[in-house]
């Protein structure tokens, strides 16, 4: 990957935050003359980083923008795979469409498309997800996994597993997965993971993964309608998160879980979804188009799919429906 | 559908013209087809009366076929489009959207006729061939097996 000055500079600012850095250090480092950092710095002021200038001692970073732009989650991203190309918008229709665009005209494996609003922002089945500016996640990432077609649906569980992870790292939160991929904090749902398929008969094209985060919501910020069901990292932990670190810590995750199951095959993620799941020994109430089948939930399939066992015993596939937990 | 209703439509089948119909109403799925053409019936109005001992009885022999398997080797230029995971199959977006395609769509290579789900893993089918829908074998919402027939195309 191609870093550029401006991206340096960032670095530098924000490993230096306890001290001046000099126009003339800055120069020599960038290789840049000390007008073209001078103007990389009002360039950066005007995206929101608070920047003390003082006269003889030069630029020291004071504070950053909650920024989702793709110079701030590449600052400090390590992987391989997951963010090589992140291309942000302020405002999109939704990151599947654009992302699905992109990978049709041959966008690599791990691109990731990031948007501070949508505005056709959509769930299961076409219910609207909403995505407000300035405090959520919406992104959509690019896999193109060389296995059988079959095993997609591994990957929702897959990314499941990667958020939970990403969300711990980063904060005190406890999040817990409820089949197969809504993520709840305290029971209530903060993020929420769509895949879209594009296959040619059995050959895979890629995979979409669309993943909407509430962050730094306030209860008022949600719609009322959801309230009770729906809150956000904020609201749970009591405090505000910086969303490029965990757009960070996904990707960081995500790749780690990937290059896990392509190498030790789905059952190594069963275990850690079953250990992180909300859902396993619960009685469920799992309701499809067709039909509403209650139960103890009391396990998944090597390949995901989740087993109900009814009041008379009698073991239900469930393979995709509405799921709520029982709590009575 | 009822058995009644399924009569019904039989008997107006046989006193009518049509040779061939498709039924849909909730998911069922009829397919009536006469028996053989009797070869006379193409000849002009005119020398009707000549055939008309032989025409008369036929409408018995005329009984449709009542068709509940996926029909393979009725008609030869056709294409079975087959689910390629299991999941739970939908004919739309979503419950208020119309469907991708009904009894009679044309379509062509990269026409959308469903939508899979597992694990709200959902992967649109296109249907890889051109032609016209004759068959739907399964219902909204159910849930299908891997190779499980969903259309059947008339190329």
């Amino acid at each position: 990957m191609q870093t550029s000055t401006i991206q340096k500079l960032i670095f530098l600012l924000v490993n230096n935050d306890n001290e001046f850095l000099s126009g003339q250090k800055l120069s020599a480092e960038l290789g840049v003359s000390r007008t073209a950092v001078w103007k990389h710095i009002e360039e950066l002021r005007k995206e929101g980083y608070d920047i003390e200038a003082v006269a003889r001692k030069g630029y020291k970073l004071l504070s950053i923008p909650d920024a989702i732009t793709a110079k701030e989650i590449l600052n400090n991203l390590s992987t391989n795979i997951f963010g090589k190309d992140i291309f942000f918008y302020q405002v999109v229709t939704s990151t599947q469409k654009i992302a699905t665009e992109m990978a049709m005209s041959g966008a690599a494996e791990g691109t990731v498309i990031v948007a501070e609003e949508q505005t056709e922002g959509r769930g299961r089945l076409q219910r609207k997800w909403h995505t407000p500016s300035g405090n959520s996640v919406a992104m959509s990432i690019i896999i193109r996994p060389r296995i059988l077609l079959s095993s997609t649906p591994h990957f929702t569980l897959l990314v499941a597993v990667s958020i939970v992870k990403a969300i711990k790292d980063i904060s005190t939160l406890n999040p817990k997965i409820k089949w197969p991929n809504d993520i709840l904090i305290n029971g209530k749902k903060s993020v929420g993971i769509l895949t879209e398929l594009n296959a040619e008969a059995d050959q895979i094209n890629f995979l979409i993964v669309g993943i909407g985060i509430n962050v730094n919501q306030v209860i008022d910020d949600l719609p009322k309608e959801i309230q009770n069901i729906a809150t956000s990292l904020a609201i749970e932990d009591g405090k505000k998160f910086r969303r490029a670190e965990l757009i960070r810590s996904i990707l960081t995750n995500l790749e780690y879980f990937y290059e896990k199951y392509i190498k030790e095959g789905f059952t190594s993620i069963k275990d850690i979804w079953e250990k992180e799941s909300c859902t396993i020994g619960e009685n469920i109430i799992a309701k499809t188009s067709l039909e509403t089948i209650e139960g103890r939930a009391v396990g998944i399939t090597n390949d995901g799919i989740l087993l109900l066992e009814d009041k008379e015993g009698n073991i239900h596939n469930i393979i995709s429906g509405d799921i709520f937990i029982d709590t009575k | 559908m009822k058995f009644e209703e399924i009569k019904e439509l039989v008997k107006l089948i046989n006193e009518s013209n049509i040779n061939e119909m498709k039924f849909e109403k909730d998911g069922t799925v009829l397919s009536l087809k006469k028996a053989a053409e009797v070869q006379h019936q193409a000849l002009p109005v005119s020398q009707q009366p000549v055939i008309e001992r032989q025409v008369a009885p036929v409408v018995a022999a005329q009984a449709p076929i009542i068709e509940a398997e996926p029909k393979q080797s009725i008609e030869e230029n056709t294409y079975v489009i087959k689910a390629p995971m299991v999941g739970t199959f939908y004919r739309s977006p979503s419950p208020e959207q119309p469907s991708y395609v009904d009894l009679g769509s044309k379509i062509q290579p990269n026409t959308t006729v469903c939508l899979l789900e597992a694990m709200k893993l959902f992967n649109e089918i296109e249907a890889e061939v051109s032609g016209e829908i004759i068959e739907i074998h399964v219902q909204a919402g159910q849930l299908v097996e891997f190779g499980q027939p969903l259309f059947t195309v008339k190329l």
